[in-house]
């Protein structure tokens, strides 16, 4: 009987110490967010806004669920900074202004950086992308340079820098004697493409990670690949928590997970650390 | 970002390529209006004709046509169409989109108007001898237009604005191409204010326009309308 009472003492107190150990872990994980209220849209949460229009970058699967490479990096930098991630789909073309009237935190969409935005936002470049042409599949118009776009009709998402490039490549065809491209623009990726299945366009823009699982899927075929190529951002407005995540990137470049993302996707993991690329004072 | 920039604001009143926008806007009206009112009166009549084949047939068709988004139309013939072999270019399927939806709710506006006319007056028209098709022509739409032309004014007045779904099949209307300016310096506020000037414009046009027509056809009872105990 003495020894089962020990024995009881024993097991309670290891229980106890368990508990406590397993306390401990759970406060630890319910840490303090590390951005400040203030400068935050939503306390506690990191607001990002995406369009869902770009497997396997940011897309939705069948039951609705929001997936891809950009919310496992967005969910990655929200838990880093103990933040809750919450997602607004959107419009590529809203979010922009969006982002300056203070609906979100981060543009979390794969928006190229250029130097007329990161006048207007804290910019932080993270993967390097480039633009691609999808054509049916079999390629029947035999699509292959982009000289071959001339007199065709080209769908694009509106207010993009897929759009803005489009036309300077019309321009330049133009300024070389070739027909304009006809270019057709679309509220998102998704209805580019749509239309581009239907027949009404004869070639879709998107950027290479797209096309290529577009490819993949065997839906469509990516005729060109590779073009203007640029490095796409997360965007912010506000200085602090643009500092704040530039140091979780660089922690994750350390800690190796972010080549490991970059890898899993087939892109080209930034060498250098990752710095803010934004407006200077 | 600056709270408004009226430099910015004048710069795009007189931007040409938003001037085409609106004038693209305008010819979606003015050819869905045309095309909804042959339809929309095709329809009407079919629908007061002793036919019951005729009237079940329009019918079904203001049924669907009602029934349904002119968004949801519009993309099931850009893109949906297709699938099934039918393809129509851009404008094509914009202004089939618009005036077969037009052309239902016109139907039941030039319905209302006939059905304003006083019975007595196809009565008597009939009895002077004159068949359904001259009673129609002659005596019952002429009295219908006056009270028609309110119902319908309204209705124009709404297709003016309503053209701006079709941007969603890549229409460059006015409110597509003030989306695409945006993303040139991002003047959001002041670029749909000039948005909206135009579309004011624009529908202020259509009110004079509707007064006049109004003014016309209600020219036999102004006096009524205006003495009394004079």
């Amino acid at each position: 009987m003495k020894k089962s009472f020990t024995g009881f003492n024993m097991c309670s107190t290891l229980a106890l110490l368990g508990l406590l150990a397993v306390s401990n872990t759970a406060s630890a994980q319910a840490c303090a967010p590390k951005v400040a209220a203030t400068e935050l849209v939503k306390p506690g949460t990191l607001v990002m806004s995406t369009n869902p229009t770009l497997p396997p970058m940011q897309f939705v699967d069948s039951a609705g669920v929001l997936k891809g490479m950009r919310i496992t990096l967005g969910d990655e930098i929200a838990k880093r900074l103990c933040l809750k991630s919450e997602y607004i789909k959107i419009e590529f073309s809203a979010m922009v202004p969006g982002l300056q009237a203070g609906r979100w935190d981060v543009i979390n969409t794969g928006i190229f950086w250029t130097e007329e935005r990161a006048k207007l936002m804290q910019m932080i470049q993270y993967e390097a992308q480039a633009m691609s042409i999808s054509v049916s599949k079999g390629n029947p118009l035999k699509i292959s340079k982009p000289e071959d776009l001339a007199g065709r009709t080209v769908g694009v998402e509106l207010g993009g820098f897929e759009e803005r490039k489009l036309k300077e490549l019309d321009e330049s065809l133009k300024a070389k004697g070739l027909k304009p491209i006809n270019i057709r623009t679309f509220d998102n990726f998704a209805t580019a493409y749509q239309a581009l299945r239907a027949g009404q366009t004869e070639a879709s823009v998107s950027i290479d990670s797209t096309a290529a699982e577009y490819a993949k899927r065997g839906e469509f075929d990516r005729a060109i690949s590779g073009m203007f190529a640029t490095p796409v951002a997360l965007a912010m407005k506000s200085p602090a928590l643009a500092k704040a995540i530039e140091g979780v990137f660089n922690e994750m470049q350390k800690d190796g997970s972010y080549a490991k993302l970059m890898s899993e996707y087939g892109l080209l993991a930034n060498k250098d650390p990752i710095k803010i690329n934004g407006p200077t004072k | 970002m600056k709270a408004w920039d009226w430099n910015g604001f004048f710069e795009y009143l007189i931007n040409p390529y938003l001037l085409q926008g609106a004038l693209v806007t305008l010819g979606l009206t003015i050819a869905a209006v045309a095309g909804g009112l042959v339809v929309g009166g095709l329809l009407s009549l079919m629908r007061l004709s002793s036919f019951k084949s005729l009237v079940l047939i329009s019918k079904a068709y203001l049924w669907v046509f009602r029934g349904t988004p002119l968004l949801v139309q519009l993309i099931i013939i850009y893109t949906g169409l297709p699938q099934l072999g039918i393809k129509f270019s851009v404008m094509e399927s914009a202004l089939l989109g618009l005036i077969l939806n037009e052309a239902a709710y016109m139907s039941e506006i030039i319905r209302g108007g006939i059905l304003g006319v006083s019975p007595g007056q196809s009565s008597a028209a009939r009895a002077l001898g004159l068949n359904s098709f001259q009673t129609m022509l002659h005596v019952v739409l002429p009295q219908a237009i006056r009270i028609i032309i309110p119902a319908l004014g309204n209705s124009i007045n709404g297709l003016l604005k309503t053209t701006s779904v079709t941007s969603v099949i890549s229409m460059e209307e006015l409110l597509r191409k003030t989306q695409i300016l945006i993303q040139e310096k991002f003047m959001v506020l002041e670029l749909f204010a000039v948005a909206a000037l135009y579309y004011l414009l624009l529908t202020s046009l259509w009110d004079i326009v509707q007064r006049r027509i109004e003014a016309r056809y209600g020219k036999a009872y102004k006096s009524i309308s205006i003495s009394e105990g004079h």
